[in-house]
C-alpha cells in the first residue's frame, strides 16, 4: 500500500510544482501591489458595494485586511478548483483513463487503492502549501520593507494553511463523486456545482436572513478568510468540523468504490440482476 | 495445488439491460494454456475482470486457484499476472518507474535478472517516459509487467496486439515457456492461427455463452474433415447430407465433409478421382463454423 502511496504521489509531481508556482505566483502579483495602492483602496467603502458582498470579505484598510482578501480569499477558491481537478481525477478520471484497471488487478483491497490515493491528495496538497506559503512569506517580507505593517512573515504561515482543511473536505467530496459516479464528466460538472453553491450560499447565507440557516451546512462557511486570522488565529473548531467532513466523504468513497464494477463506467449502486 | 485454476459456475453479468456473459461454464486446469475465443462484445474481457474482481457477478460464482473471486481477490490477485487488452499507462512516467512500482505492490518478489531479460528479448528500452513509445512498446510494458513475477497464473487479453511480428514470437515463446514451467495461461486473442499455435484447450464464446470448449487437437479432428479430389475429365457432384463444396474449378473440388465420407469416396473413385488430398482444418474454420459463419464472427 505504502508503494502504491508513493507512486500516486510521484504521479502527481508536476501537479505539485505547477499549483505551487502557480498559486505563489498570483500572491507574488498580489502582495507586493498593496503599497502603491493602499491609498486608493482605503477610500473605498467595499462593504457599501453589494457585489463585493456576495463575493465575500472586502477589507482593504490594512495589509491584514488587504492580505485577507486577495490571497486567503481566492487560494480557498483556487483550491476549490484544485480539489475538483484532482479529486475527481482520481479514480474516475483514472477510469476513463484506463489506467485504473491495472491498479485494480494489483493484489491490493480496495480500501487500500482508495486510501493511498486519498494520502497522495493530502500530501501533494500539503507539499503545494509549502511552495506557495515560502513565496507568500517572501512577499510580506517584501511588503513590510516598503511599508509599515502589522504583520512579520512568519505571521502568514497559519493564515496560509488555514485553507489546508477546506481543501482536504473539498478534495474528498469530490473523490466520492469520482468514487460513486459513472464518468470523470458527470463527477466534475456535479463538484463545480457543488463549490460555487458553497461559496456563494455562504457569501448570500450572511447577507440574506432567510438563507442563514443554509450557511452551517456549507463547507465555506468554516473558513476563514478574514484579517481575523491573524488576530484571533485558527479556529480549530472549524478545522475540526472541515476535517470530519472530510473522513466522513472519504469513508464515503470507500464504500462507493467497494460496491462498484469498475472499468464499465457504472454507477455504485448499480448491479444488474439478469432477465427472469 | 488443485487440479483446476479457474472454475465459474452459470457466471452471468450484466452492465445495465447489456448483455456480459451468461450461465458461463468455465474450467481451466493447472498448467494449461486456455485459450478463449470469440469477437468484439462477446464477454471475454468481461469474464476476465470477474476472475480478477474488477467486475462482480449479477449471479453465479467464479473461482481462482479454489478461492472466490469477490472474497477472496488479494490472495487471488497476488497470483495473477494479468494483461488488459486495452492497456492504458501513466504518459508522464517512464516504463522502468512504472515497473518498479508494480514490482513493489507485488512486495518486491520481482528477480531483476528476469525482468532485464524479459526486457532485452522484447526489444523495450524501459528508460523513456510512456508518452514516447509506440502502441508496442506499451503492450512490451504490459507484458513484462505481467510476465516479471512469474505468477502461477497468467490472464492475457490479446498479448500480442500492435506487436510486430518478431515479438509476437518472443510474446508466444513466453507463454509456452510459462506452460513448461508448470503455470497456467488464460488467453484471450483475435489471432485464431496464434491460439492454434500456442493452446492447450479453447473454449469459443458468443453472444456471452460458451458454445464450446475442446482441446485444440479434437476441435480441428472432429469438427469435419477437408477433401481436394482431382478428376482426369469432368468434376462430379457430391450431393450427400453432411456435404459441402466450398471450392470448384476444372479439373477439382474441395469439399467439407461432416458424414458421407464412405458415400463420398466411393463416388470419387467410381467418378475417376486422380488424387485425393486432405487438408488440416484450422481454428479459424472451426471458429467461423461455430459462429454458422455469420457476421458475429467478423470481428475476429
Amino acid at each position: 500500500m505504502f508503494s502504491l502511496f508513493l507512486f500516486e504521489l510521484r504521479v502527481r509531481t508536476s501537479a505539485i510544482i505547477g499549483w505551487g508556482l502557480g498559486l505563489s505566483a498570483f500572491a507574488f502579483i498580489y502582495l507586493p501591489f498593496y503599497p502603491s495602492a493602499f491609498d486608493q483602496f482605503s477610500k473605498i467603502d467595499f462593504d457599501s458595494i453589494a457585489l463585493y458582498q456576495a463575493l465575500g470579505n472586502f477589507d482593504m484598510t490594512s495589509f491584514e485586511g488587504y492580505f485577507a482578501s486577495t490571497v486567503l480569499q481566492f487560494f480557498a477558491v483556487l483550491f476549490a478548483i484544485f480539489a475538483v481537478v484532482n479529486g475527481t481525477g482520481t479514480l474516475a478520471g483514472e477510469e476513463d483513463a484506463g489506467t485504473l484497471e491495472l491498479i485494480a488487478a494489483m493484489p491490493l483491497s480496495r480500501w487500500q487503492v482508495v486510501l493511498s490515493k486519498a494520502s497522495a491528495m493530502i500530501v501533494a496538497t500539503a507539499l503545494i502549501l509549502v511552495i506557495s506559503g515560502f513565496f507568500v512569506m517572501a512577499g510580506v517580507a517584501f511588503v513590510g520593507s516598503q511599508v509599515e505593517i502589522e504583520i512579520t512573515p512568519m505571521d502568514s504561515i497559519p493564515a496560509i494553511w488555514n485553507s489546508f482543511p477546506i481543501t482536504i473536505c473539498f478534495l474528498m467530496i469530490n473523490l466520492f463523486l469520482g468514487a460513486s459516479l459513472p464518468n470523470r464528466r458527470i463527477a466534475s460538472t456535479i463538484g463545480t456545482v457543488v463549490i460555487i453553491f458553497s461559496y456563494f450560499g455562504t457569501n448570500l447565507s450572511g447577507l440574506i436572513e432567510s438563507l442563514e440557516p443554509l450557511g452551517p451546512l456549507l463547507p465555506f462557511y468554516y473558513y476563514d478568510s478574514t484579517a481575523a486570522v491573524f488576530t484571533g488565529g485558527v479556529d480549530w473548531g472549524n478545522v475540526r468540523i472541515l476535517l470530519i467532513a472530510a473522513l466522513v466523504f472519504l469513508v464515503l468513497a470507500i464504500i462507493a468504490f467497494q460496491r462498484r464494477n469498475l472499468t464499465v463506467g457504472a454507477w455504485f449502486w448499480q448491479r444488474a440482476r439478469p432477465p427472469a | 495445488m488443485t487440479d483446476i485454476i479457474i472454475q465459474t459456475d452459470g457466471l452471468t453479468v450484466y452492465y445495465g439491460n447489456h448483455r456480459g456473459v451468461v450461465d458461463l461454464d468455465l474450467t481451466v486446469r493447472s498448467g494449461e494454456i486456455f485459450g478463449f475465443l470469440g469477437p468484439n462484445g462477446a464477454g471475454k474481457t468481461t469474464t476476465q475482470r470477474v476472475l480478477l474482481d474488477i467486475i462482480r457477478p449479477s449471479r453465479g460464482t467464479a473461482a481462482v486457484f479454489g478461492m472466490d473471486a469477490q472474497k477472496q481477490g488479494v490472495s487471488i490477485r497476488q497470483k495473477v499476472g494479468y494483461l488488459p487488452g486495452e492497456l492504458s499507462l501513466y504518459p508522464a512516467m517512464t516504463g522502468r518507474r512504472f515497473l518498479d512500482m508494480v514490482g513493489k505492490v507485488r512486495g518486491n518478489k520481482i528477480d531483476p535478472v528476469f525482468r532485464r531479460t524479459l526486457c532485452e528479448r522484447l526489444q523495450l528500452d524501459a528508460s523513456r517516459k510512456m508518452r514516447e513509445y509506440s502502441r508496442g512498446n506499451k503492450q512490451k510494458i504490459g507484458v513484462v509487467a505481467a510476465f516479471m513475477s512469474r505468477p502461477d497464473l497468467l490472464i492475457l487479453d490479446e498479448p500480442t496486439t500492435g506487436l510486430d511480428p518478431i515479438v509476437q514470437a518472443e510474446v508466444l515463446d513466453l507463454v509456452r515457456e510459462a506452460k513448461n514451467e508448470g503455470r497456467t495461461v488464460f488467453f484471450s486473442s483475435h489471432i485464431l492461427s496464434e491460439a492454434q499455435d500456442v493452446c492447450d484447450r479453447v473454449g469459443i464464446i458468443r453472444e456471452g455463452r460458451l458454445v464450446r470448449t475442446e482441446s485444440i487437437e479434437a476441435l480441428t479432428r472432429q469438427q469435419f474433415r477437408k477433401l481436394k479430389l482431382t478428376f482426369s475429365d469432368t468434376v462430379p457432384s457430391f450431393e450427400f447430407e453432411g456435404v459441402t463444396e466450398t471450392r470448384r474449378d476444372e479439373q477439382s473440388v474441395t469439399l467439407e465433409i461432416r458424414n458421407n465420407l464412405d458415400a463420398v469416396l466411393e463416388q470419387a473413385g467410381s467418378e475417376g478421382a486422380t488424387d485425393i488430398e486432405t487438408f488440416p482444418v484450422t481454428l479459424e474454420e472451426v471458429f467461423l463454423t461455430s459462429y454458422g459463419n455469420n457476421k458475429g464472427a467478423r470481428d475476429v
